[in-house]
């Protein structure tokens, strides 16, 4: 159960990065995938099905943006439900990471 | 791996999914390659980062499944769903396998038993007076319509207990999807 705990963790901690990036502006695949991989080391293959997640629960649209280098890009954009999901989500990691913080520092 | 190899393992993990959505999940990743390579990355390394496309195949299968029976409640998307979370193979089948069969055994023979309690009072109610000289008519109707009332409330709980079932499963599988697990594992390890 501990495992899946985790697994259920850091599922919520990718979606609000993902949340989180694009509420500063649409991006594309290749984009998030790298900025994620740069930022929290992960696997660059979860974008993929996490955005098709994300996309089935409405929380970000797509457009294709033709591309100088190739294959036009697909970019995401926060839908108005996405938002509002950023909102609560970060309320609540950031209480969430304030305690754990608290009680961190009241170890040491 | 080469892109190739990627890509043509990927296709083949999804098999069985809608063709469009397996289109649309192809071109993602070739895209990816595209990017990555013109960012200068080799092939190799951009398949390493991607990790094992048999595993990503699975679980967005798994996804697809999970997601069609929370749109349609039907027993082929049961089905689907329960085959869908065993393949992910993120719970130990030896332990599942033995309880699911045994749970679906169960249902599947309480359907058969409703099924053939239903015929049993049709017949009694239809072919019983016919068949048995100065069979009163009416307790054979009424006897009748009692086991069809009885086999309909064992087919609508047997119906219930299914779909509790299958949720459960759902959800179970849901919590032990794997793929975001290495996410926060060093790249190295992938």
């Amino acid at each position: 159960m501990v495992e899946a705990v985790q697994v259920q963790l850091k599922k919520g901690v990718l979606e609000l990065c993902v949340l989180a990036l694009l509420s500063r502006g649409d991006a594309y695949g290749y984009e998030i995938a790298s900025r994620l991989a740069q930022g929290i080391e992960m696997g660059e293959g979860t974008v993929y099905p996490l955005m098709r997640r994300m996309q089935s629960d409405g929380l970000v649209a797509t457009y294709l943006v033709e591309s100088p280098a190739g294959p036009s890009r697909k970019y995401y954009r926060l839908t108005d439900v996405g938002r509002a999901a950023f909102e609560t989500q970060k309320t609540e990691w950031t209480a969430f990471s304030a305690a754990v913080d608290a009680i961190l520092g009241g170890a040491q | 791996m080469t892109r190739q190899d990627f890509i043509s393992r990927l296709r083949a993990g999804l098999r069985g999914l809608a063709p469009p959505a397996i289109e649309e999940i192809v071109a993602d990743y070739e895209t990816h390659f595209v990017e990555a390579q013109a960012a200068g990355r080799g092939e190799a390394e951009v398949a390493a980062a991607l990790g094992d496309p048999d595993r990503v195949a699975r679980e967005l299968r798994a996804e697809a499944g999970l997601r069609r029976w929370e749109v349609e409640r039907n027993p082929s998307a049961a089905a689907n769903a329960v085959w869908a979370v065993l393949g992910l193979g993120a719970i130990d089948l030896l332990v599942l396998l033995p309880i699911v069969l045994w749970i679906g055994g169960t249902l599947l023979g309480l359907f058969i038993a409703a099924g053939a309690l239903v015929v049993v009072g049709a017949v009694m109610m239809v072919a019983g007076p016919v068949v048995v000289h100065g069979a009163p008519v009416m307790a054979l109707a009424l006897g009748g319509l009692g086991l069809i009332a009885a086999a309909t409330s064992l087919g609508c709980i047997a119906t219930i207990v299914s779909i509790g079932c299958t949720n459960a499963l759902v959800w179970y599988g849901r919590l032990h999807m794997r793929l975001l697990k290495p996410a926060l594992e060093p790249q190295g390890a992938v």
